[in-house]
């Protein structure tokens, strides 16, 4: 992919105690909304702290927005808007003046957005930050974030602290206001339900690793639950098989592809097709992240050979 | 238009916006030359990415159920679909043939399964 907004290869991060993130190798085509999906300490916090230069990789490389992680951080942070994980920001500053501090960075900066935002949000703009409720500051963060004019957002957790109304409105401005004119959203989360709504990509983490990236359209098109019941004794393996579960002599097969072939394989070895179904993210999620499963072929040079 | 989506339904959401905006302009509730909402503001309403409506967009205006004008919106088509009849039979006949499995399995006889279909085509207005 050539037009890519985030690219990485082999990014790596290990701290003394642990590999958070582990041979990422990422890919977030232009004006894709990205939900970068994981349990919690899956390693997407530090993915993105590592994309926006916070913290350093201890391997492989990365470009955001073609620039080097490594060397271009600070161009980096200037034209990515970012809501951290934390939603920290100056306690003693209200929101009018974090706006009046953030607004001379920013050449793109729009001052309409902020009077839509803190309309909308219904954002206290003159209570210390430090003061605030988590949804208040979280909107805070939003409105610094969004009215940059970035083209690109990065948002960890975008919705916590946020009530539904609340959380059913920001989905909407980042689509009217941010997807709609190109931009590319870059979306951490394990809330799969609002990802699943505005993403075009998904990218599942697991323990560092990148278990899937793979359009959205392609998981409802393609993806398939196949339940059957028999005693094969010879276990199936398959490149398009993303995971297995067993229970007795019930069996449930997540595959990414060709579940017809998948079918007849499984018929040719005395096995009772129950059911083929389609999927939804939450399934798919499980089907990797879940903590039953002992089987993940965990290939994800094949699930990116799909996309 | 008042559309719904369900996102995790497993069934791909520019499917489900198709099959509405059929619906809705089946029963009429949209007739003619009436103006659809914009990929945009469509999108906006659901909460969906852009691409999924323009997906939808464009196999409804393949379908000839919708027509864009460049630069000008998106109408209700005037002429209902000029597809020859084989090919409308083509696309009913899963769905005829779910209904014949599903009536078969609640052993509704076929007299029965008939006065279904024909109190929906009703609801629609007696459109033939």
């Amino acid at each position: 992919m050539t037009d890519a907004v985030i690219s990485t290869q082999g990014l790596t991060k290990i701290y003394p105690d642990v590999r958070a993130i582990d041979g990422l190798n990422l890919n977030v085509p232009r004006g894709a909304v990205y939900g970068f999906l994981g349990r919690n300490g899956a390693g997407k916090t530090t993915t993105l702290r590592t994309l926006l230069g916070l913290s350093h990789p201890t391997g492989g490389s990365a470009q955001v927005l073609g620039l080097d992680i490594r060397k271009d951080h600070v161009a980096i942070l200037q034209c990515t808007g970012f809501v951290s994980e934390t939603k920290q920001l100056f306690d003693s500053l209200t929101a009018e003046q974090l706006v009046r501090f953030n607004r001379g960075y920013y050449p793109k900066w729009s001052d309409s957005l902020v009077e839509r935002y803190v309309n909308l949000f219904e954002i206290p703009m003159k209570r210390p930050f430090g003061k605030l409720s988590l949804g208040n500051r979280t909107k805070v963060c939003h409105l610094l974030a969004l009215c940059q004019g970035a083209d690109l957002l990065m948002l960890d957790e975008p919705t916590s602290g946020l009530d539904p109304v609340m959380t059913d409105l920001l989905l909407r401005v980042l689509v009217e206001d941010h997807v709609s004119e190109g931009r590319t959203v870059f979306v951490s989360s394990h809330h799969l339900s609002e990802v699943e709504r505005i993403a075009d990509w998904i990218g599942i983490i697991e323990g560092g690793k990148l278990l899937l990236e793979t359009r959205l359209e392609d998981i409802r098109q393609n993806f398939r639950l196949v339940l059957a019941s028999g005693d094969s004794a010879s276990e199936i393996a398959a490149p398009n098989l993303v995971s297995k579960r067993r229970s007795e002599k019930f069996h449930r097969y997540l595959v990414s592809r060709e579940a017809d072939d998948f079918v007849m394989r499984l018929r040719a070895q005395g096995m009772t097709i129950l059911e083929v179904s389609p999927v939804n993210l939450g399934e798919v999620f499980l089907g990797l992240a879940g903590k039953e499963l002992p089987c993940i072929p965990g290939n994800p040079g094949t699930t990116r050979a799909i996309a | 238009m008042i559309l719904h989506v369900n996102p995790s339904s497993g069934v791909p959401v520019y499917l489900q916006i198709e099959a509405q905006v059929k619906q809705v302009v089946a029963a009429g509730a949209l007739k003619q030359g009436d103006p659809l909402l914009s990929v945009r503001k469509l999108a906006a309403e659901l909460r969906v990415n852009p691409n999924t409506v323009a997906r939808a967009y464009q196999n409804l205006e393949r379908d000839g159920v919708i027509r864009t004008v460049p630069g000008g919106g998106t109408y209700v088509a005037d002429e209902h679909p000029g597809l020859l009849k084989s090919e409308k039979v083509r696309r009913l006949r899963p769905l005829a043939r779910q209904l014949a499995v599903e009536s078969t399995q609640l052993r509704l006889n076929a007299e029965e399964t008939i006065k279904l279909v024909e109190d929906e085509l009703g609801e629609l207005g007696g459109r033939k």
